[in-house]
């Protein structure tokens, strides 16, 4: 085995270790913890000892711990995640769509961002000391330093209630009743309710590519490679490229792990929103104790972030072998 | 050599140092117009964080405002008798935003400081050591990276009765990871420096090598990280409190946006929102701006042009 393949299998193994113990202390966390949802589920439906035994056999809460365990690893690493207490249909039925309206909010987000705000990035490292430098360091600061529901309901309140550019609610209009996935993205009314979370999603994770960009444009600056294609002749915007092709990685690694743990950032723009994603589903099903949805959305979050972390560190390794591949990559 | 004056003298060149340099940091901070600007943020929220309870006029929430007739005061613009107007239930937003600063600083000066400790204590340890010590810290810290920190506090905040010290417990014990990271990739280069080396050459034990030679040197990555520390810790509180999951016993600038958000007043209530939510980003923007400037003293290739 090569010392990359040494890298991979090792990495490969940390993360499958990893999921077991995520998966454990979701495990734990809610049923070891006092008043478990069942005992709220048996205790205000006015059921008679016979349902409540149903209940319990159903849910495999009649079976020893060790064995409730081992089910639950077995149904929750195949996805089958069960039905949904509240809601009365299979968990990954009622998460399946959400995934889905989350997906298509934050992927286009956060390639707009990365794409755009490198770029910009790069060019303010290289026009050091600009005004525009200033300018984006100080919006991007703000940006990325407050908490994302914030600038959220600073933007509702300006673009939704004052200029009344767009909804400040929901994915569709409240008549809108759109069939399949076709009809229900690919409309004006659908686009009208995008452009306010899309918006400040791009903003606010704008502010750390644009860093990361301008930071490894600026430390490339000086650097002697540049001065050999200065030397043999390159224009700016080709010297630019030079060094931004160089200062790549780091942002490539970074967007690997920013799609990881999007889901989490998200949680809290789609509540504002009222964007029907996994996130607001998750908050949801939490209030309401409705158990199995808990479990199968912090699995899909936990899974996506440790996915994330493989991706990234893997990139970093190939494509950079002087960074030691036995240490974690990305910082 | 007379063994009473000497610790006195010592004690005083300590103090003249000290001072020396807290008034070096002082004019560091002065010549940079934006970390300055978040110097005064952050002392403006410090004092509010320390007195704003005492400096409210009404009880944040016992007190009811009401007109003249006695009539209670709902979603009131601001008046002379409630400056920042009223919230749906009759309540004075003056009031509770000075409360509402002081869960907020607590979590922050706490979970900062907590993380920061932490995540340094970890990161030294890992770098410095090495080996089987170094695998075992850093898959732990694998662990709490693919721990989700929202969805997992949330989980937690719903079976347990959510206080302050709670919620600053979970933010330490989710945060400390990103300090750990940095640090130990410091410590692994300051460990292989000739003074480290000689140290240990020379005898010192490996308690002493690290505490005295070693831990100096990444201190300032540490402090800086216990600044981010302290923003990331007051925006993952607001965010909880917004989401319903902060202490409900307690007025925090969070719990005021969710109050506002939950009752669907913030089409109208301007002043009801504004209050908390630029507070909230006025300090964690401040510290950043604050660690932006000591960021670039550390790596000074990224320093702005001034």
């Amino acid at each position: 085995m090569s010392e990359f393949q040494r890298f991979l299998a090792k990495r490969l193994a940390i993360s499958i270790v990893l999921t077991l113990v995520a998966v454990s202390v979701i495990f734990v966390v809610l049923r070891l913890l006092p008043g478990s949802p069942f005992e709220s589920l048996v205790t205000a439906g006015n059921l008679s000892q016979q349902q409540i035994t149903e209940i319990r056999a159903m849910y495999g809460l009649d079976q020893p711990m060790w064995r409730q365990y081992l089910s639950y690893l077995q149904s929750i690493l195949l996805f089958q995640f069960g039905y949904s207490i509240l809601r009365s249909q299979p968990v990954w039925g009622v998460l399946a769509p959400r995934l889905v309206n989350t997906l298509i909010l934050l992927v286009p987000a956060l390639v707009t961002t990365a794409v755009l705000s490198s770029l910009l990035g790069m060019y303010v490292g290289w026009n050091r000391g600009s005004k525009l430098e200033k300018l984006s360091i100080i919006a991007t600061t703000f940006l990325r330093s407050t908490p994302v529901f914030i600038t959220g309901i600073l933007f509702v309140i300006i673009f939704a209630y004052n200029l009344e550019l767009v909804p400040a609610f929901g994915m569709r209009s409240i008549s809108a009743s759109p069939e399949g996935y076709v009809e229900t993205f690919a409309s004006f009314d659908f686009l009208h309710h995008y452009i306010l979370p899309f918006t400040v999603s791009v903003l606010y994770y704008s502010g750390d590519f644009l860093l990361l960009a301008r930071n490894g444009v600026v430390e490339k600056r000086g650097s002697e490679f540049l001065k050999l294609h200065r030397a043999k002749g390159l224009s700016e915007m080709q010297q630019l490229a030079r060094a931004g092709r160089n200062s790549m990685l780091p942002i490539l690694t970074y967007f690997a792990l920013r799609l990881g743990m999007i889901f989490q950032g998200l949680i809290l723009l789609e509540v504002v929103f009222g964007w029907p994603g996994i996130g607001r589903e998750l908050v949801l099903a939490i209030q309401q104790q409705d158990y199995p949805l808990v479990q199968a959305a912090v699995f899909i979050m936990a899974l996506a972030v440790i996915v994330a972390n493989l991706v990234a560190d893997v990139l970093y390794a190939y494509f950079d072998p002087t960074v030691s591949t036995s240490g974690g990559g990305a910082a | 050599m007379s063994t009473e004056t000497k610790p006195e003298a010592e004690l005083k060149k300590r103090v003249e140092g000290v001072a020396e340099t807290l008034r070096d940091q002082f004019t560091f901070l002065r010549r940079d117009r934006l970390a300055f600007a978040g110097v005064l943020i952050v002392a403006a929220f410090v004092f509010l964080g320390l007195l704003g309870p005492a400096l409210a006029p009404h009880d944040p929430i016992e007190h009811t405002v009401r007109d003249d007739a006695g009539s209670m005061l709902r979603l009131s613009e601001p008046t002379g008798a409630a400056p920042f107007g009223t919230t749906a239930y009759g309540k004075d937003v003056l009031s509770q935003f000075l409360a509402g600063a002081q869960p907020t600083f607590i979590v922050g000066l706490f979970g900062g400081i907590g993380t920061g400790a932490l995540g340094f204590l970890v990161g030294l340890v890992s770098g410095y050591y090495g080996g089987w010590v170094d695998e075992v810290l850093m898959r732990l810290t694998d662990l709490t990276f693919s721990l989700p920190f929202t969805p997992m506090a949330l989980l937690l905040l719903t079976f347990v009765t959510p206080s302050v010290w709670l919620m600053t417990g979970i933010i330490v014990a989710f945060l400390w990871k990103m300090p750990a990271r940095v640090v130990r990739s410091e410590v692994l280069s300051v460990r292989e420096r000739t003074f480290v080396k000689s140290a240990r050459a020379s005898g010192a034990s490996d308690l002493r090598t690290m505490l005295y030679h070693v831990a100096p040197n990444v201190l300032p990555i540490g402090f800086l990280y216990t600044a981010y520390g302290i923003a990331w810790a007051i925006a993952a509180q607001a965010s909880l409190a917004f989401l319903g999951f902060g202490d409900p016993t307690v007025t925090s600038w969070g719990r005021m946006l969710r109050q506002v958000f939950e009752s669907g007043n913030m089409r109208v209530a301007w002043w009801w929102v504004l209050p908390p939510a630029l507070g909230i980003a006025a300090i964690t923007t401040s510290v950043f701006l604050i660690g932006r400037a000591y960021e670039e003293v550390i790596n000074p290739e990224i320093q702005t042009e001034q």
